[in-house]
């Protein structure tokens, strides 16, 4: 093909034009990179159009101008790369500035979050010192609390027990024998409560030796003249222990006999009796 | 507020510069001048808006103007609320032919005048494609004439043209 034929085609006006069909632009668009022919063919009617164009500008009304650019958004910043004459260059400087500061942002966010993130840890550690410390200090309340508590209970039971003794002592439904030593040489004393109503016994121990490895003490009742067994005395009770039920008797007695009890009182070991 | 007042210095050169040849373009193909001045605005919206899609490789910067004017007002002339004004305008071109005149319409000065004044065939098919938009294709079924035809032809038209322009 020859190029100065294809140029004198009518082919360069028509692409300049914008009335060539898309095949031919395409075409144009190829060859005028491989012939600089062709480019420059381009190029010359272009300027041709354009200066005539320029010779025949008709001036527009006067206010389309301000109205456009009233219109227009000029702070798009998408016009960095306007192509005119008007110097543009500084335009990337600007941005390079927005990128800076963009820059020292991240840093001091980076900054102060890592601040925030050691004094978060220090208080953190801190408080949970403090946590541990009230902790055990808690725990030693509790355990405390806990043993005042059982004591308390001790002294309750207790105080409940002397009150019921008292009661007793006052309370006319209760009989109260004091258990001697028959031989008046020890001052040993208990005192033996028997209701009228229930016929239950209780006993209080004021003093009573205590018993050798193995012994224990029972109490008898004597029921015209024999004795009959009214329970053993438990050595854990500190007050009132309640004994076994006794419809009649005329005296009770207290024997030393082996742990568990005997059958018949060894009246050898009588350290303490009473008539009722 | 730099870039800003950078932007609208640009906008006014292009403006300045330009808008007096891209509203008698507008002006070949849209002779009512209340429109004309619409597109014209419509026109250097477009540019500002488009000029990131400028690409210097397709052509001159005017080259690329000019074409979106041009689409422009061929488009004005077609839509619909311009069918009105159409008939008119008919009208005062079959009154301007019938007397003959040598008066200088404002559709007919700059490229419109050059393309007036070559040879009927070569005018036909010049105003049918660039200043009224239609497709060789549809020339061809208009005026009846074989494509192959039509291609032939627009190109003598054209390279006529060019000598006209030069001259």
């Amino acid at each position: 093909m020859e190029i100065q034929e294809y140029i004198e085609s009518g082919i360069i006006e028509s692409y300049v034009l914008g009335i060539a069909e898309p095949a031919e632009i395409a075409e144009v668009e190829k060859l005028k990179l491989q012939y600089i022919e062709i480019q420059k063919a381009i190029d010359v009617f272009s300027i041709t159009l354009e200066q005539m164009a320029l010779k025949n500008a008709v001036p527009p009304p006067a206010d389309i101008k301000p109205r456009l650019m009233a219109e227009l958004d000029f702070n798009t910043s998408s016009k960095d790369t306007f192509p005119l004459t008007v110097a543009y260059n500084s335009n990337d400087k600007s941005n390079e500035e927005g990128s800076i500061k963009k820059m020292r942002t991240w840093r001091f966010a980076a900054a102060a979050s890592i601040i925030l993130f050691l004094a978060s840890a220090a208080a953190n550690f801190f408080i949970y010192n403090k946590y541990s410390k009230k902790n055990s200090e808690l725990q030693a309340l509790l355990i405390q609390t806990n043993s005042l508590q059982a004591s308390n209970q001790v002294f309750q039971t207790k105080v409940k027990e002397f009150e019921t003794a008292n009661q007793m002592m006052a309370d006319p439904e209760y009989q109260k024998v004091n258990l001697l030593d028959p031989n008046k040489k020890k001052d040993y004393l208990i005192t033996a409560f028997w209701s009228r109503n229930t016929k239950d016994v209780f006993i209080s121990v004021k003093k009573l030796p205590q018993p050798t490895p193995g012994k224990q003490y029972q109490l008898w009742a004597l029921v015209d003249g024999n004795p009959v067994d009214a329970g053993m005395l438990d050595p854990t009770c500190k007050s009132l222990c309640k004994m076994k039920n006794i419809p009649r008797a005329q005296a009770f007695a207290v024997t030393l006999e082996v742990s568990g009890g005997s059958p018949e009182p060894t009246m050898e070991q009588l350290f303490v009796m009473g008539k009722i | 507020m730099l870039l800003k007042q950078r932007q609208q210095d640009a906008f006014s050169y292009l403006y300045d510069h330009y808008s007096g040849s891209l509203y008698s373009i507008i002006l070949n193909i849209v002779p009512d001048k209340d429109l004309a001045s619409d597109v014209l605005q419509e026109v250097f919206i477009k540019i500002w808006k488009q000029i990131d899609s400028y690409d210097n490789f397709k052509g001159r910067l005017f080259t690329w103007m000019l074409n979106i004017a041009r689409n422009a007002s061929i488009d004005a002339v077609r839509s619909k609320g311009y069918q009105k004004s159409q008939k008119s305008k008919e009208l005062t071109e079959n009154v301007y032919y019938a007397a003959g005149s040598t008066e200088i319409n404002t559709d007919q000065i700059g490229l419109r005048k050059v393309v007036h004044n070559l040879k009927e065939d070569y005018r036909v098919l010049i105003e049918l494609s660039y200043f009224e938009g239609f497709t060789q294709d549809e020339i061809s079924k208009m005026l009846k004439i074989p494509l192959g035809t039509v291609k032939t032809r627009m190109r003598s038209a054209l390279t006529h043209l060019k000598q006209v322009i030069k001259s």
